[in-house]
Protein backbone atom coordinates (compact mmCIF):
# COMPACT_ATOMS: atom_id res chain seq x y z
CA UNK A 1 0.00 0.00 0.00
CA UNK A 2 1.28 3.44 -0.98
CA UNK A 3 0.83 5.78 1.98
CA UNK A 4 1.83 8.87 0.01
CA UNK A 5 -1.79 9.03 -1.12
CA UNK A 6 -5.01 9.43 0.84
CA UNK A 7 -6.86 6.23 1.67
CA UNK A 8 -8.81 5.39 -1.50
CA UNK A 9 -6.93 8.11 -3.40
CA UNK A 10 -9.56 10.84 -2.88
CA UNK A 11 -9.63 13.60 -0.33
CA UNK A 12 -12.62 13.36 2.00
CA UNK A 13 -14.41 16.30 0.35
CA UNK A 14 -14.47 14.53 -3.01
CA UNK A 15 -15.79 11.37 -1.41
CA UNK A 16 -18.57 13.29 0.35
CA UNK A 17 -19.70 14.85 -2.91
CA UNK A 18 -19.86 11.49 -4.69
CA UNK A 19 -21.56 9.92 -1.66
CA UNK A 20 -24.33 12.53 -1.60
CA UNK A 21 -24.96 12.00 -5.31
CA UNK A 22 -24.98 8.22 -4.86
CA UNK A 23 -27.58 8.33 -2.07
CA UNK A 24 -29.86 10.48 -4.24
CA UNK A 25 -29.30 8.06 -7.13
CA UNK A 26 -30.43 5.14 -4.96
CA UNK A 27 -33.50 7.11 -3.86
CA UNK A 28 -34.52 7.81 -7.48
CA UNK A 29 -33.85 4.56 -9.39
CA UNK A 30 -32.70 5.10 -12.97
CA UNK A 31 -32.40 8.89 -12.68
CA UNK A 32 -28.99 10.27 -13.67
CA UNK A 33 -27.65 12.41 -10.84
CA UNK A 34 -24.98 14.89 -11.93
CA UNK A 35 -21.77 14.88 -9.92
CA UNK A 36 -18.46 16.72 -10.07
CA UNK A 37 -16.39 13.84 -11.52
CA UNK A 38 -12.85 14.40 -10.34
CA UNK A 39 -9.74 14.16 -12.47
CA UNK A 40 -8.39 10.65 -12.13
CA UNK A 41 -4.99 9.16 -12.89
CA UNK A 42 -6.60 7.26 -15.78
CA UNK A 43 -8.17 8.84 -18.85
CA UNK A 44 -11.83 9.84 -18.93
CA UNK A 45 -13.74 7.13 -20.73
CA UNK A 46 -11.53 4.41 -19.25
CA UNK A 47 -13.73 3.63 -16.30
CA UNK A 48 -13.35 6.79 -14.22
CA UNK A 49 -17.05 6.86 -13.28
CA UNK A 50 -16.94 3.32 -11.96
CA UNK A 51 -13.59 3.95 -10.31
CA UNK A 52 -14.87 7.03 -8.46
CA UNK A 53 -17.86 5.07 -7.17
CA UNK A 54 -15.59 2.23 -6.07
CA UNK A 55 -13.22 4.61 -4.26
CA UNK A 56 -16.07 6.42 -2.50
CA UNK A 57 -17.49 3.09 -1.27
CA UNK A 58 -14.45 1.02 -0.43
CA UNK A 59 -13.37 0.27 3.14
CA UNK A 60 -10.58 -1.72 4.72
CA UNK A 61 -12.61 -4.92 4.93
CA UNK A 62 -13.80 -4.97 1.35
CA UNK A 63 -12.72 -7.52 -1.23
CA UNK A 64 -12.53 -6.12 -4.73
CA UNK A 65 -13.06 -7.74 -8.09
CA UNK A 66 -12.63 -5.79 -11.32
CA UNK A 67 -13.62 -7.20 -14.69
CA UNK A 68 -13.38 -5.84 -18.18
CA UNK A 69 -15.80 -7.48 -20.61
CA UNK A 70 -15.82 -10.64 -18.55
CA UNK A 71 -12.07 -10.82 -18.04
CA UNK A 72 -10.24 -10.33 -14.75
CA UNK A 73 -6.92 -10.06 -16.50
CA UNK A 74 -7.32 -7.45 -19.22
CA UNK A 75 -5.22 -4.28 -19.04
CA UNK A 76 -8.04 -1.99 -17.90
CA UNK A 77 -9.17 -4.33 -15.12
CA UNK A 78 -5.63 -5.00 -13.90
CA UNK A 79 -4.71 -1.32 -13.76
CA UNK A 80 -7.87 -0.27 -11.93
CA UNK A 81 -7.34 -3.11 -9.45
CA UNK A 82 -3.72 -2.01 -8.94
CA UNK A 83 -4.68 1.61 -8.35
CA UNK A 84 -7.37 0.73 -5.82
CA UNK A 85 -5.30 -1.83 -3.94
CA UNK A 86 -2.22 0.47 -3.92
CA UNK A 87 -4.18 3.29 -2.32
CA UNK A 88 -6.32 1.19 0.04
CA UNK A 89 -4.49 -2.05 0.69
CA UNK A 90 -7.68 -4.07 0.23
CA UNK A 91 -7.59 -7.64 -1.01
CA UNK A 92 -8.54 -8.36 -4.60
CA UNK A 93 -10.05 -11.54 -5.96
CA UNK A 94 -11.08 -13.19 -9.20
CA UNK A 95 -13.83 -15.22 -7.56
CA UNK A 96 -17.20 -13.53 -7.93
CA UNK A 97 -18.60 -15.08 -4.75
CA UNK A 98 -15.73 -13.78 -2.59
CA UNK A 99 -16.00 -10.15 -3.71
CA UNK A 100 -17.94 -7.49 -1.82
CA UNK A 101 -17.40 -4.81 -4.48
CA UNK A 102 -17.40 -5.75 -8.15
CA UNK A 103 -16.46 -3.09 -10.65
CA UNK A 104 -17.26 -4.15 -14.16
CA UNK A 105 -16.99 -2.91 -17.69
CA UNK A 106 -19.77 -4.16 -19.93
CA UNK A 107 -20.71 -7.44 -18.20
CA UNK A 108 -22.69 -8.69 -15.23
CA UNK A 109 -20.94 -11.82 -13.89
CA UNK A 110 -22.45 -15.25 -14.61
CA UNK A 111 -22.50 -16.23 -10.94
CA UNK A 112 -25.67 -14.67 -9.48
CA UNK A 113 -24.88 -11.70 -7.24
CA UNK A 114 -25.77 -11.77 -3.56
CA UNK A 115 -27.08 -9.40 -0.94
CA UNK A 116 -23.70 -8.44 0.51
CA UNK A 117 -22.30 -7.40 -2.87
CA UNK A 118 -22.41 -4.14 -4.79
CA UNK A 119 -21.98 -4.17 -8.55
CA UNK A 120 -20.45 -1.01 -10.03
CA UNK A 121 -20.79 -0.63 -13.77
CA UNK A 122 -18.65 1.69 -15.87
CA UNK A 123 -20.75 3.73 -18.26
CA UNK A 124 -19.50 5.50 -21.41
CA UNK A 125 -22.84 7.06 -22.46
CA UNK A 126 -25.38 7.32 -19.64
CA UNK A 127 -28.06 9.06 -21.71
CA UNK A 128 -30.30 6.54 -23.50
CA UNK A 129 -31.97 9.35 -25.48
CA UNK A 130 -28.72 10.90 -26.74
CA UNK A 131 -28.88 8.92 -30.00
CA UNK A 132 -31.72 11.08 -31.24
CA UNK A 133 -31.47 14.18 -29.01
CA UNK A 134 -28.07 15.88 -28.80
CA UNK A 135 -29.04 18.55 -26.28
CA UNK A 136 -28.63 17.72 -22.58
CA UNK A 137 -31.25 20.25 -21.50
CA UNK A 138 -33.71 18.72 -23.98
CA UNK A 139 -33.09 15.15 -22.78
CA UNK A 140 -33.52 16.33 -19.19
CA UNK A 141 -36.87 17.77 -20.22
CA UNK A 142 -37.86 14.52 -21.95
CA UNK A 143 -37.00 12.58 -18.78
CA UNK A 144 -38.91 15.11 -16.66
CA UNK A 145 -42.01 14.68 -18.81
CA UNK A 146 -41.54 10.91 -19.15
CA UNK A 147 -41.66 11.50 -22.89
CA UNK A 148 -40.04 8.37 -24.22
CA UNK A 149 -41.72 7.85 -27.58
CA UNK A 150 -38.35 8.59 -29.21
CA UNK A 151 -36.78 5.61 -27.47
CA UNK A 152 -39.45 3.30 -28.84
CA UNK A 153 -39.26 4.97 -32.23
CA UNK A 154 -35.53 4.26 -32.33
CA UNK A 155 -36.24 0.55 -31.81
CA UNK A 156 -39.13 0.69 -34.30
CA UNK A 157 -36.82 2.12 -36.97
CA UNK A 158 -34.37 -0.72 -36.39
CA UNK A 159 -37.18 -3.22 -36.90
CA UNK A 160 -38.29 -1.45 -40.10
CA UNK A 161 -34.75 -1.43 -41.47
CA UNK A 162 -33.39 -4.78 -40.33
CA UNK A 163 -36.38 -6.86 -39.27
CA UNK A 164 -35.41 -6.97 -35.61
CA UNK A 165 -34.10 -4.76 -32.81
CA UNK A 166 -30.39 -4.41 -33.51
CA UNK A 167 -29.12 -3.12 -30.19
CA UNK A 168 -26.11 -5.37 -29.62
CA UNK A 169 -25.46 -3.96 -26.19
CA UNK A 170 -26.87 -1.13 -24.09
CA UNK A 171 -30.48 -2.06 -24.89
CA UNK A 172 -32.53 0.60 -23.04
CA UNK A 173 -34.53 -0.41 -19.99
CA UNK A 174 -37.41 1.13 -18.05
CA UNK A 175 -36.64 1.31 -14.33
CA UNK A 176 -39.36 1.27 -11.65
CA UNK A 177 -41.91 2.23 -14.35
CA UNK A 178 -40.49 5.73 -14.49
CA UNK A 179 -37.07 6.33 -16.07
CA UNK A 180 -35.69 4.96 -19.31
CA UNK A 181 -32.10 4.11 -18.49
CA UNK A 182 -28.98 3.01 -20.35
CA UNK A 183 -27.89 -0.20 -18.61
CA UNK A 184 -24.29 0.51 -19.81
CA UNK A 185 -23.09 -1.54 -22.80
CA UNK A 186 -23.82 -4.93 -21.24
CA UNK A 187 -25.05 -7.49 -23.78
CA UNK A 188 -28.83 -7.97 -23.98
CA UNK A 189 -28.10 -11.33 -22.34
CA UNK A 190 -27.36 -9.49 -19.06
CA UNK A 191 -30.37 -7.13 -19.08
CA UNK A 192 -32.69 -9.60 -17.29
CA UNK A 193 -30.12 -9.93 -14.48
CA UNK A 194 -30.85 -6.31 -13.49
CA UNK A 195 -34.52 -7.06 -12.84
CA UNK A 196 -35.15 -7.74 -9.14
CA UNK A 197 -31.41 -8.15 -8.60
CA UNK A 198 -30.34 -9.21 -5.11
CA UNK A 199 -27.36 -6.87 -5.18
CA UNK A 200 -27.34 -3.09 -5.43
CA UNK A 201 -26.21 -1.94 -8.88
CA UNK A 202 -24.50 1.45 -9.20
CA UNK A 203 -23.59 2.98 -12.54
CA UNK A 204 -21.00 5.70 -12.99
CA UNK A 205 -20.12 7.79 -16.03
CA UNK A 206 -16.95 9.79 -15.38
CA UNK A 207 -16.69 11.67 -18.64
CA UNK A 208 -20.40 12.54 -18.68
CA UNK A 209 -20.39 13.26 -14.93
CA UNK A 210 -23.42 11.19 -13.97
CA UNK A 211 -24.15 8.50 -11.42
CA UNK A 212 -27.30 6.41 -11.30
CA UNK A 213 -28.50 3.31 -9.55
CA UNK A 214 -30.73 0.28 -9.61
CA UNK A 215 -31.56 -0.71 -6.01
CA UNK A 216 -32.11 -4.39 -5.23
CA UNK A 217 -35.55 -5.84 -5.98
CA UNK A 218 -36.41 -3.11 -8.46
CA UNK A 219 -38.44 -3.62 -11.61
CA UNK A 220 -36.25 -3.31 -14.69
CA UNK A 221 -37.92 -3.99 -18.05
CA UNK A 222 -36.11 -3.99 -21.40
CA UNK A 223 -38.00 -1.87 -23.94
CA UNK A 224 -39.81 -3.89 -26.58
CA UNK A 225 -43.05 -4.30 -28.51
CA UNK A 226 -45.88 -6.79 -28.09
CA UNK A 227 -45.21 -8.31 -31.52
CA UNK A 228 -41.44 -7.90 -31.31
CA UNK A 229 -40.57 -9.01 -27.79
CA UNK A 230 -37.15 -8.36 -26.28
CA UNK A 231 -34.83 -11.27 -26.92
CA UNK A 232 -31.45 -11.82 -25.28
CA UNK A 233 -28.67 -13.30 -27.41
CA UNK A 234 -29.30 -17.02 -27.83
CA UNK A 235 -26.56 -19.62 -27.56
CA UNK A 236 -28.81 -22.59 -28.26
CA UNK A 237 -26.88 -25.77 -29.15
CA UNK A 238 -23.59 -24.05 -28.33
CA UNK A 239 -21.27 -24.64 -25.42
CA UNK A 240 -17.93 -23.44 -24.10
CA UNK A 241 -15.07 -25.34 -25.72
CA UNK A 242 -13.06 -25.25 -22.49
CA UNK A 243 -15.50 -25.97 -19.69
CA UNK A 244 -18.54 -27.16 -21.62
CA UNK A 245 -20.92 -24.67 -19.98
CA UNK A 246 -24.21 -23.92 -21.66
CA UNK A 247 -26.64 -21.11 -20.94
CA UNK A 248 -23.88 -18.55 -20.37
CA UNK A 249 -22.70 -15.65 -22.52
CA UNK A 250 -20.24 -17.06 -25.06
CA UNK A 251 -17.62 -15.35 -27.22
CA UNK A 252 -17.48 -16.48 -30.84
CA UNK A 253 -13.93 -17.12 -31.95
CA UNK A 254 -12.81 -17.99 -35.47
CA UNK A 255 -9.58 -19.83 -36.19
CA UNK A 256 -8.41 -18.04 -39.33
CA UNK A 257 -6.19 -20.94 -40.39
CA UNK A 258 -8.85 -23.64 -40.42
CA UNK A 259 -11.86 -21.29 -40.62
CA UNK A 260 -13.30 -23.17 -37.70
CA UNK A 261 -15.72 -21.36 -35.38
CA UNK A 262 -15.77 -22.15 -31.71
CA UNK A 263 -17.25 -20.69 -28.56
CA UNK A 264 -15.79 -19.85 -25.19
CA UNK A 265 -17.16 -18.41 -21.92
CA UNK A 266 -16.90 -14.64 -21.85
CA UNK A 267 -16.72 -14.62 -18.04
CA UNK A 268 -13.21 -16.01 -17.55
CA UNK A 269 -13.38 -16.53 -13.79
CA UNK A 270 -16.62 -18.49 -14.16
CA UNK A 271 -14.96 -20.64 -16.83
CA UNK A 272 -11.91 -21.38 -14.65
CA UNK A 273 -14.07 -22.14 -11.61
CA UNK A 274 -16.18 -24.57 -13.66
CA UNK A 275 -13.02 -26.23 -15.03
CA UNK A 276 -11.57 -26.58 -11.52
CA UNK A 277 -14.76 -28.24 -10.31
CA UNK A 278 -14.69 -30.77 -13.14
CA UNK A 279 -10.96 -31.46 -13.21
CA UNK A 280 -10.44 -33.73 -10.13
CA UNK A 281 -12.77 -36.32 -11.61
CA UNK A 282 -11.11 -36.13 -15.01
CA UNK A 283 -7.52 -36.45 -13.82
CA UNK A 284 -7.87 -39.38 -11.45
CA UNK B 1 -10.12 6.09 20.77
CA UNK B 2 -11.37 8.96 18.67
CA UNK B 3 -13.38 8.98 15.51
CA UNK B 4 -11.36 8.33 12.37
CA UNK B 5 -12.87 10.61 9.74
CA UNK B 6 -11.68 8.36 6.93
CA UNK B 7 -12.47 4.83 8.02
CA UNK B 8 -15.26 5.29 10.55
CA UNK B 9 -17.18 7.66 8.27
CA UNK B 10 -16.70 5.23 5.38
CA UNK B 11 -18.32 2.60 7.54
CA UNK B 12 -21.22 4.97 8.36
CA UNK B 13 -21.63 5.73 4.67
CA UNK B 14 -21.76 2.05 3.72
CA UNK B 15 -24.45 1.47 6.33
CA UNK B 16 -26.36 4.43 4.87
CA UNK B 17 -26.04 2.89 1.41
CA UNK B 18 -27.22 -0.50 2.72
CA UNK B 19 -30.20 0.97 4.56
CA UNK B 20 -31.21 3.31 1.72
CA UNK B 21 -31.00 0.64 -0.94
CA UNK B 22 -32.94 -1.80 1.30
CA UNK B 23 -35.58 0.23 3.15
CA UNK B 24 -36.54 -1.63 6.31
CA UNK B 25 -32.98 -2.82 6.89
CA UNK B 26 -31.98 -1.27 10.21
CA UNK B 27 -28.28 -0.45 10.52
CA UNK B 28 -26.41 -0.32 13.79
CA UNK B 29 -24.18 2.73 14.30
CA UNK B 30 -23.28 1.98 17.94
CA UNK B 31 -19.64 1.23 17.21
CA UNK B 32 -19.02 4.49 15.38
CA UNK B 33 -21.22 6.56 17.71
CA UNK B 34 -19.16 5.45 20.70
CA UNK B 35 -16.16 7.20 19.18
CA UNK B 36 -17.80 10.64 18.92
CA UNK B 37 -16.38 13.03 21.54
CA UNK B 38 -18.80 13.98 24.28
CA UNK B 39 -17.99 17.69 23.98
CA UNK B 40 -18.94 17.75 20.29
CA UNK B 41 -22.46 16.49 20.86
CA UNK B 42 -24.03 19.52 22.60
CA UNK B 43 -27.69 18.61 22.42
CA UNK B 44 -27.58 16.44 19.34
CA UNK B 45 -27.10 12.69 19.40
CA UNK B 46 -23.80 11.11 18.44
CA UNK B 47 -25.32 9.19 15.56
CA UNK B 48 -26.93 12.28 14.05
CA UNK B 49 -23.59 14.01 14.26
CA UNK B 50 -22.04 11.05 12.46
CA UNK B 51 -24.46 11.53 9.57
CA UNK B 52 -23.59 15.23 9.45
CA UNK B 53 -19.86 14.48 9.42
CA UNK B 54 -20.36 11.88 6.68
CA UNK B 55 -22.39 14.04 4.30
CA UNK B 56 -22.07 17.72 5.19
CA UNK B 57 -19.51 20.22 3.96
CA UNK B 58 -19.40 23.82 2.77
CA UNK B 59 -21.44 22.90 -0.31
CA UNK B 60 -24.62 22.03 1.60
CA UNK B 61 -27.09 23.81 3.84
CA UNK B 62 -29.13 22.54 6.76
CA UNK B 63 -31.84 23.49 9.24
CA UNK B 64 -32.16 22.20 12.79
CA UNK B 65 -35.50 21.81 14.59
CA UNK B 66 -34.83 21.73 18.33
CA UNK B 67 -35.18 23.71 21.53
CA UNK B 68 -31.45 24.27 21.29
CA UNK B 69 -31.45 24.81 17.53
CA UNK B 70 -28.97 27.66 17.69
CA UNK B 71 -26.26 25.87 19.59
CA UNK B 72 -26.67 22.64 17.62
CA UNK B 73 -26.52 24.59 14.34
CA UNK B 74 -23.40 26.31 15.51
CA UNK B 75 -21.74 23.01 16.45
CA UNK B 76 -22.58 21.41 13.10
CA UNK B 77 -21.44 24.51 11.24
CA UNK B 78 -18.14 24.55 13.10
CA UNK B 79 -17.51 20.86 12.56
CA UNK B 80 -18.53 20.64 8.90
CA UNK B 81 -18.68 24.21 7.49
CA UNK B 82 -22.21 23.50 6.25
CA UNK B 83 -24.44 26.58 6.28
CA UNK B 84 -27.52 26.87 8.49
CA UNK B 85 -30.50 28.20 6.54
CA UNK B 86 -34.30 28.22 6.51
CA UNK B 87 -36.32 25.02 6.03
CA UNK B 88 -37.44 25.83 2.49
CA UNK B 89 -33.89 26.13 1.22
CA UNK B 90 -32.08 23.50 3.28
CA UNK B 91 -30.55 20.38 1.71
CA UNK B 92 -30.80 18.59 5.05
CA UNK B 93 -33.41 19.06 7.77
CA UNK B 94 -32.61 17.75 11.22
CA UNK B 95 -35.48 17.09 13.60
CA UNK B 96 -34.08 16.51 17.07
CA UNK B 97 -35.95 14.69 19.78
CA UNK B 98 -36.60 17.82 21.82
CA UNK B 99 -38.17 19.63 18.85
CA UNK B 100 -41.66 20.96 19.38
CA UNK B 101 -44.52 18.67 18.44
CA UNK B 102 -45.48 19.29 14.84
CA UNK B 103 -41.90 20.12 13.78
CA UNK B 104 -41.60 16.99 11.66
CA UNK B 105 -44.81 17.73 9.78
CA UNK B 106 -43.71 21.32 9.33
CA UNK B 107 -40.35 20.15 8.02
CA UNK B 108 -41.98 17.71 5.58
CA UNK B 109 -44.33 20.39 4.24
CA UNK B 110 -41.59 22.98 3.79
CA UNK B 111 -38.75 20.77 2.59
CA UNK B 112 -37.45 21.04 -0.96
CA UNK B 113 -38.98 18.33 -3.15
CA UNK B 114 -36.78 18.96 -6.18
CA UNK B 115 -38.05 19.81 -9.65
CA UNK B 116 -39.16 17.46 -12.42
CA UNK B 117 -35.94 18.24 -14.30
CA UNK B 118 -33.78 17.98 -11.20
CA UNK B 119 -35.47 15.73 -8.63
CA UNK B 120 -32.12 15.21 -6.89
CA UNK B 121 -32.21 18.80 -5.60
CA UNK B 122 -34.65 17.66 -2.92
CA UNK B 123 -34.03 17.58 0.83
CA UNK B 124 -33.03 14.79 3.16
CA UNK B 125 -34.84 14.79 6.51
CA UNK B 126 -33.01 13.25 9.47
CA UNK B 127 -35.25 12.47 12.41
CA UNK B 128 -34.24 11.53 15.95
CA UNK B 129 -36.76 9.14 17.48
CA UNK B 130 -37.06 7.12 20.68
CA UNK B 131 -36.72 3.74 19.01
CA UNK B 132 -36.65 2.06 15.61
CA UNK B 133 -37.27 -1.67 15.47
CA UNK B 134 -38.45 -4.31 13.05
CA UNK B 135 -41.99 -5.20 13.93
CA UNK B 136 -45.69 -4.55 13.46
CA UNK B 137 -46.90 -1.04 12.73
CA UNK B 138 -45.73 0.20 9.36
CA UNK B 139 -45.72 -1.94 6.26
CA UNK B 140 -43.12 -0.98 3.66
CA UNK B 141 -43.16 -1.74 -0.05
CA UNK B 142 -41.16 -0.54 -3.02
CA UNK B 143 -37.74 -0.78 -4.65
CA UNK B 144 -35.15 -2.45 -2.42
CA UNK B 145 -37.77 -4.52 -0.61
CA UNK B 146 -38.20 -8.17 -1.55
CA UNK B 147 -41.91 -8.39 -0.81
CA UNK B 148 -42.71 -6.35 2.29
CA UNK B 149 -40.90 -5.13 5.40
CA UNK B 150 -42.35 -4.25 8.79
CA UNK B 151 -40.95 -1.51 10.96
CA UNK B 152 -41.99 0.05 14.21
CA UNK B 153 -41.19 3.67 14.94
CA UNK B 154 -41.71 5.27 18.32
CA UNK B 155 -42.76 8.70 17.23
CA UNK B 156 -45.57 10.92 18.29
CA UNK B 157 -46.33 12.67 15.00
CA UNK B 158 -48.65 12.31 12.09
CA UNK B 159 -45.85 12.11 9.58
CA UNK B 160 -46.88 9.16 7.38
CA UNK B 161 -49.73 11.07 5.76
CA UNK B 162 -47.73 14.28 5.36
CA UNK B 163 -44.93 12.33 3.73
CA UNK B 164 -47.35 10.62 1.39
CA UNK B 165 -48.81 13.98 0.40
CA UNK B 166 -45.33 15.41 -0.19
CA UNK B 167 -44.20 12.42 -2.25
CA UNK B 168 -47.35 12.00 -4.33
CA UNK B 169 -45.77 13.32 -7.51
CA UNK B 170 -42.86 10.92 -7.95
CA UNK B 171 -39.96 11.56 -8.76
CA UNK B 172 -40.46 14.68 -6.65
CA UNK B 173 -40.25 14.06 -2.95
CA UNK B 174 -38.17 13.84 0.18
CA UNK B 175 -35.94 11.11 1.54
CA UNK B 176 -36.07 10.40 5.26
CA UNK B 177 -33.64 8.86 7.69
CA UNK B 178 -34.67 7.90 11.22
CA UNK B 179 -32.16 7.36 13.94
CA UNK B 180 -32.97 6.23 17.46
CA UNK B 181 -31.49 6.56 20.94
CA UNK B 182 -29.63 3.26 20.51
CA UNK B 183 -28.04 4.47 17.25
CA UNK B 184 -30.20 2.29 15.01
CA UNK B 185 -30.74 3.75 11.55
CA UNK B 186 -33.68 3.34 9.20
CA UNK B 187 -33.84 4.96 5.77
CA UNK B 188 -37.05 5.61 3.86
CA UNK B 189 -36.32 6.96 0.38
CA UNK B 190 -39.19 8.54 -1.57
CA UNK B 191 -39.86 5.30 -3.46
CA UNK B 192 -40.96 3.44 -0.33
CA UNK B 193 -44.71 3.06 0.05
CA UNK B 194 -45.84 3.04 3.67
CA UNK B 195 -49.14 1.75 4.95
CA UNK B 196 -50.28 1.38 8.51
CA UNK B 197 -50.49 -2.31 9.19
CA UNK B 198 -53.74 -2.71 11.10
CA UNK B 199 -54.59 -6.02 12.64
CA UNK B 200 -57.76 -7.32 11.02
CA UNK B 201 -60.26 -7.89 13.79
Amino acid sequence: MNTAYNFAFFDEGSKREIRRATLKAIAIPGYQVPFASREMPIGRGWGTGGLQLTLSLIGKNDVLKVIDQGSDESVNAVNIKKLVSDTTGVATTDHTTEATLIQSRHRIPEVPLKKNQILILQVPLPEPLRYYEPSESETKKLHAEKEYSGAWLMLFEQIMKYGSMTTGADHPVLVHDRYVMAPSPIPRFDNPKMHESEALILLGAGREKKVYAVPPYTKVVSLDFEDYPFEPESFLDKHCRLCGSTGVFLDELVDEGTNETFYQCNDTSYCIETLNEVEPFGVK
Amino acid sequence: MTLDIVHDLQSVYRKLVDSTSRPGLISDLRKEAALVEEEDQKGCSASLLLLALTLFDQEVSFKVFSKQADSVSKTINQLTYAKPTEAKKADFLLILQDAEKGSLEEAIINAKAGTLKNPHTSAFIFVEVESVTNGEALLLKGPGIHSTELVHLDINENWVESRQEKNKEYPLGIDMIFIDQHHQLLSLPRTTQISRNRVMG
